[in-house]
């Protein structure tokens, strides 16, 4: 990887983690509604997704997806703050605030939405690369999941019929070691996810999911095969969540001192750049570039209006309007 | 329709009249079959789904002859994946595709419930309407025949509480057709509900391309002593227990709801108003059903020119047994409806 691409992912790391830590900051004091769930200690597997989508590619974000979205936006000539105002409920979000965290969606940049319940759009994923193959368009539609979706019978009615159908499907399969609290060897029949998926008979891959270069690498190799036309991909990323559960902590001390200490995919990418002679100031001066911008959104998000209250009943269905109290 | 639908003029004259009316009705199902044949030749985007819908035509024919004319691209089998195909049709429909889905049996839609109450009838609404969901789901649903528990239920109650959904359901094939040429060019998501035991019922059914608005209520009959609001199989009993009520000097009116959600108030609510006598007739379970909202409705905005409380004619509050003079016991008839009449007739 060329070093100027390093550092552009290193860049989209930086702002994955500067909006997740100013959400997690702003979620404390109490702005922002609802739930939260952030991808800290995830970003290289996101930064390598949106580097490789395009915009006419769909994605479905996961829970912990804000970073993906942002970058779609940024990469896309969208507006990241819209992202951001939309997990403050505000009028200016990407959706009108109608959707917040689990169901931001803005399809001019591909992003096709979270679904709150897990593996739901595993298989709407199907619809959309249905349409694309039938319309012969070389699009590439990706559900990211994480390793509790595996769980789901649409997991597997959905790997079963982009295998019959031969479907442009980019499965992206966060593995980050729990689902909530249920770790991935107790809640499934193997830890390892593609070992699961490999009677399926499509391509897959199991990745570092904290190493940038080869998370990037691998995407961009799937990507290709899935453009080609050789059908679906299924790529597993082994990471870790770097936010506990609601209730607090509960992993061993030393695994979280591991992954946050030896395995911080920003430190990593960093500790390369600086190897291949990126002076300390400069990538300094990425993380604070980041910062200052996502405290701009987030001011942005503070200073939005509240949705129009004529939201409320505005399109329940295209064709009806819906009575008001 | 194919040439066995329409003689050509020559050779009507040379029919018999009852032979040649014969030949012009069509079946509940052929109607809906003629129907998916004109939209797939009117949308290209649009497309059939289901199990067993290809080659076979569905469990009771009514994709029949669409494979050989439209090829498998647009006229797909898939494996007993509820759920994958409703979300395909959804992720479909986001894209501007218009899919028409087939749940064999209207009991399975437990399977892909996920897919249809917080999926499908959400995604406008969630995302601010920037996704349509253009799609239809045709599934077989209602009892009578002795399909037992999970092929026998009315399951319009299921769907009743969730916003976003259309429900459509006719009962008659002229109708049938019209509303399914409706809810395919509809851009809402349609639960299209075909009840069996209409299946084999035979109309005269107009050949050509036409819809049948949705959301409009249909008077099957005009009356002015009581008011029977049905759908499905409920209308042809009720119309038959309105003949019989006519024998007893008791004009019934009786409203075909035709689509369930959004219905029409405003024809239910005049008519309501008119007679001032009401029933409401439903064959799923009474608690929380269709005839739980009408009779509430009624209630509610025509208090004071009803004579009487709105009489409810439901399905008992138990599953459907296999037995068929059990289930005759559990699903309410003609006799329950001219019974309901009686009562409603004397406020």
């Amino acid at each position: 990887m060329e070093t100027s691409t390093l550092l552009g992912l290193y860049r989209d790391m930086w702002l994955i983690r500067a909006f997740e830590q100013g959400l997690e900051r702003e979620f404390e004091k109490g702005n922002v509604p609802g739930m939260l769930h952030t991808g800290l200690g995830q970003e290289a597997t996101q930064a390598a997704l949106a580097w490789h989508l395009k915009a006419t590619d769909t994605f479905f974000p996961d829970h912990r997806c804000h970073g993906i979205n942002a970058l779609a936006q940024q990469r896309h000539g969208g507006d990241g703050e819209r992202v951001m105002a939309e997990l403050f409920g505000k009028a200016t979000g990407v959706c009108s605030g109608k959707g917040g965290s689990l169901h931001s969606a803005d399809p001019a940049v591909g992003n096709f939405g979270d679904n709150a319940v897990e593996g739901s759009y595993m298989a709407t994923v199907l619809g959309v690369a249905l349409a694309a193959k039938m319309r012969g368009q070389p699009n590439v539609a990706c559900a990211i999941i994480g390793d509790g979706t595996v769980g789901r019978g649409e997991f597997h009615e959905s790997l079963n019929m982009a295998a019959i159908w031969d479907l442009p499907v980019l499965y992206a399969c966060i593995n980050n070691g729990y689902a909530i609290s249920m770790p991935v060897g107790e809640g499934h029949a193997s830890a390892d996810i593609v070992d699961m998926v490999q009677g399926y008979g499509f391509s897959s891959q199991q990745v570092d999911g904290n190493d940038i270069v080869e998370a990037w690498t691998a995407v961009s190799s799937a990507v290709e095969h899935i453009r080609s036309g050789a059908g679906p991909y299924f790529l597993e990323f082994k990471t870790w969540r770097w936010q506990g559960i609601f209730a607090g902590e509960f992993r061993p001390e030393a695994e979280v001192k591991y992954w946050k200490e030896e395995r911080d995919p920003i430190m990593l990418a960093g500790e390369t750049l600086a190897g291949r002679g990126v002076a300390p100031n400069d990538l300094e001066a990425v993380e604070q570039e980041m910062t200052g911008l996502i405290e701009e959104w987030i001011a942005f998000a503070l200073e939005s209006p509240e949705p129009d209250p004529a939201k409320a009943t505005a399109d329940v269905y295209v064709g009806w309007e819906v009575d008001s109290r | 329709m194919t040439a066995a639908d329409t003689a050509t003029p020559k050779r009507t004259a040379r029919t018999p009249r009852k032979a040649r009316d014969r030949v012009r009705k069509v079946a509940f199902t052929r109607a809906l079959n003629d129907a998916l044949d004109l939209a797939m030749a009117k949308h290209d985007e649009m497309f059939v789904i289901g199990e067993d819908i290809a080659e076979m035509g569905g469990d009771f024919g009514v994709t029949k002859g669409l494979l050989a004319k439209y090829g498998p691209e647009r006229v797909r089998d898939t494996p007993l994946s509820e759920a994958a195909i409703i979300g395909t049709c959804a992720g479909a429909a986001m894209v501007g595709m218009r899919p028409v889905a087939e749940i064999m049996f209207a009991d399975f839609i437990a399977e892909c419930y996920d897919q249809v109450v917080n999926n499908v009838a959400k995604l406008h609404y969630m995302f601010d309407g920037q996704f349509k969901a253009p799609l239809v789901i045709r599934t077989a649903c209602g009892g009578g025949f002795g399909g037992g528990p999970h092929h026998s239920q009315s399951v319009e109650g299921w769907f009743l509480n969730v916003p976003g959904i259309v429900i459509v359901a006719p009962s008659n094939p002229i109708d049938a057709k019209g509303l399914l040429l409706a809810s395919i060019d509809s851009d809402d998501p349609v639960l299209f509900l075909e009840h069996k035991a209409l299946y084999r019922s035979r109309a005269e059914v107009p050949p050509e391309y036409y819809t049948t608005p949705l959301g409009a209520a249909a008077i099957a009959r005009e009356g002015t002593d009581v008011t029977v609001v049905a759908a499905m199989r409920m209308v042809p009993m009720a119309l038959d227990a309105a003949a019989k009520a006519a024998d007893d000097g008791i004009s019934v009116e009786v409203v075909d709801l035709r689509t369930i959600r959004p219905y029409d108030a405003a024809t239910v609510l005049a008519s309501a108003s008119k007679t001032g006598r009401v029933v409401v007739a439903n064959e799923a379970p009474r608690i929380g059903g269709l005839g739980a909202e009408l009779s509430a409705r009624i209630s509610e905005e025509c208090f004071s020119q009803l004579r009487g409380p709105v009489v409810r004619v439901d399905g008992l509050d138990t599953p459907i047994p296999f037995s068929v003079p059990l289930e005759d016991i559990v699903l309410p008839g003609t006799d329950d409806i001219a019974a309901a009449i009686a009562t409603a007739a004397q406020y």
